[in-house]
């Protein structure tokens, strides 16, 4: 029963790419997204909010990259996807500031 | 679903379930039991909470005692009840009066016996109770690599949580009802594995993140603070209500008679059922003197009944005032409910004993993961070097696992034998048995032999803990029973079930496999 290998990455640098993507791209979108969405709303509540959900979208962007075809596709993906979110974030912070 | 999809989350749920299975065991194991870890506390030192939740204390008495060792003005003193202990924490920080000498003015921190008032320090207060909590997210290496390490199988077994119900989805329903106990091996652990993993995911999947964030909250702190604060954490705690407020210290004496117990004492008439676990001192004798009393709304008429008030003693006018009769604001609710849910100590025993058995079906459904993943590779079609490798990883695993509870059965004697056992010789005892009872086992190599042996031994280890108890301390079972001792009696009769319930499953395998050698 163990899984049919020929859905699997056998070689390095797919695999490489994917892990990453899945670990460290994963938290960094999920972070990113909370955080832009509580330089906008009310931060308290959206902080507080991401001490689940940010580990959960966490997880769930980790099962995303490893169900992609190119781990350096996602790889694009997750970088563009933050750099959308850092922006947005940065807009809400200059207009909400907090300190 | 896709084949594809369905192969590659199935290969990701095996790999990181074999990856964290042991440290996952660990934390299941000795997590089970931290559910009654104030009651192993007591038990060890035969104590008795009467009043569970709340200090039970003459403050005004006491800060006349620590007056008389140390100078107490300008101090921020906390008294604070951690557990369901006769202990309590006391913290006193340093005094902020400049005059006073470098030692005379240092902060202390040390445990109070509210009973005989005897004092204490970590160390020497060390338990049983304690060492199996702290081990639940070992917290015996090196700081802070133990809290990460738990932390990550913690993110991890969430990720296993995961896309192993989304690997089971198709069949959630069909197979739920599924036990073929008479067919081959493989389909008996497959079968025990996805039916109890089912029953037990809503539990882990709390459990997963909860224990996640207690671990890792530091890498949802870091960039918020870095990102949202520009690095003012002070700040962050304060809008999470995480933080004392601050009140300055103005260095004259307040010409007041002081009297902490009048507070409580308000407070508690104020709140029906209120009990306060926490007395913050502020600024001990001082102009500046501030006294917050906190505590939760019992959990039978509030779940998540957090309050406190602070009063300016100066003016005895109430500076700040959270009511935990109102409506619990959402702030509070995410922040107490995490601990709730993961501690499970709002319901009682009947909560604890149903989350204790989740947990060892936890352990079980871990186990019996370990096993599926060895014998479905257990086939003539993979090279011999291989088969030989993935046993004996199965051998080391189930090795270190199953000799826990012996070891556990076994330092629940030690601690009545030597009692006070002391931090050294637990770590020592614990840690070098756990080592030495996992090496017969894996030299013996053979895993029918490690799971009847460390059952049978643990079982009878286990019924014989209520006897040493007798012996050692006198508090047998009926007369812990008849003077109402609840947390020693709980524990005797704990470990009288485990051990019985443990045999029984004993005897029952001995004859499965009796009848199965007959029938070849």
């Amino acid at each position: 029963m163990p899984a049919n290998s020929k859905y699997l990455n056998p070689s390095f640098w797919p695999r490489f790419s994917k892990i990453t993507a899945a670990i460290i791209g994963g938290f960094i979108v999920s972070i990113l997204f909370h955080l832009a969405i509580a330089s906008w709303l009310d931060h308290v509540d959206v902080i507080i909010t991401s001490t689940y959900s940010a580990i959960i979208l966490w997880v769930c962007l980790m099962i995303i990259a490893f169900l992609a075809k190119n781990g350096w596709k996602i790889w694009g993906i997750y970088i563009i996807t933050s750099i959308i979110l850092a922006i947005i974030m940065f807009y809400g912070k200059a207009l909400n500031p907090l300190i | 679903m896709s084949k594809r999809t369905y192969n590659i989350l199935f290969h990701l749920h095996t790999v990181s379930g074999i990856v964290i299975s042991v440290a996952l065991y660990v934390i299941f194991f000795t997590g089970s039991f931290s559910f009654f870890r104030d009651e192993i506390v007591n038990w060890e030192r035969g104590h008795t909470v009467k009043a569970p939740e709340e200090i039970n204390l003459d403050f005004d008495e006491t800060l006349e005692q620590m007056s008389k060792e140390r100078n107490l003005f300008g101090r921020d003193i906390e008294f604070k009840q951690y557990y369901n202990e006769q202990h309590i924490g006391v913290n006193l920080g340093a005094s902020k009066d400049t005059l006073l000498t470098k030692e005379k003015a240092a902060g202390a921190f040390y445990y109070l016996n509210t009973d005989d008032k005897s004092t204490t320090d970590y160390a020497t207060s060390y338990s049983l109770g304690e060492f199996l909590y702290r081990l639940h997210f070992f917290a015996q290496m090196p700081h802070p690599f133990g809290y990460y390490l738990s932390g990550f199988v913690a993110l991890f077994f969430l990720f296993a949580l995961i896309t192993g119900i989304v690997v089971h989805w198709d069949k959630i329903i069909s197979n739920f009802y599924v036990f073929r106990p008479m067919t081959k091996l493989k389909t008996v652990w497959t079968d025990a594995h996805t039916a109890l993993g089912v029953i037990g995911f809503p539990f882990q999947l709390v459990y997963a993140v909860t224990g996640t964030f207690f671990m890792l909250k530091i890498l949802l702190v870091a960039p918020t603070v870095l990102a949202l604060y520009d690095g003012d954490d002070k700040k962050l705690y304060e809008d999470l209500e995480y933080a004392h407020p601050h009140f300055e210290f103005q260095n004259t004496p307040i010409n007041k008679s002081i009297n902490i117990n009048s507070y409580v004492k308000q407070v508690k008439s104020k709140w029906n059922n209120f009990n306060v676990n926490e007395v913050h001192i502020f600024n001990y004798g001082d102009k500046g003197m501030h006294v917050s009393v906190s505590g939760n709304l019992d959990y039978k008429n509030k779940i998540n009944g957090y309050g406190y008030t602070i009063y300016n003693v100066t003016d005895g006018s109430i500076y700040g005032i959270k009511d935990p009769t109102q409506k619990t604001s959402y702030l509070d609710a995410v922040k107490g409910i995490f601990y709730r849910l993961h501690f499970g100590d709002y319901g009682g025993y009947g909560l604890r004993i149903i989350s204790f058995l989740l947990g060892l079906i936890g352990c079980f459904v871990i186990l019996s993961g370990v096993l599926i993943w060895l014998t479905a590779r257990n086939k003539k079609n993979i090279p011999v070097k291989k088969r030989k490798f993935n046993e004996a990883v199965v051998r080391y695993y189930l090795a270190i696992c199953l000799s826990m509870y012996p070891i556990t059965a076994l330092s629940f004697i030690l601690v009545k034998v030597v009692n006070p056992t002391g931090m050294s010789l637990l770590y020592q005892f614990y840690f070098i048995g756990w080592l030495l009872i996992s090496i017969f086992f894996i030299l013996k190599k053979d895993n029918y032999l490690t799971n009847t042996y460390s059952l049978l031994s643990g079982s009878i280890i286990g019924l014989s803990i209520p006897i040493v108890n007798g012996i050692c301390t006198g508090n047998w079972i009926w007369v812990s029973f008849e003077k109402g001792y609840d947390q020693i009696l709980f524990i005797d009769i704990f470990w009288i079930v485990i051990g019985i319930v443990g045999l029984l499953i004993f005897s029952k395998i001995i004859k499965t496999q009796k009848n199965n050698s007959i029938n070849k």
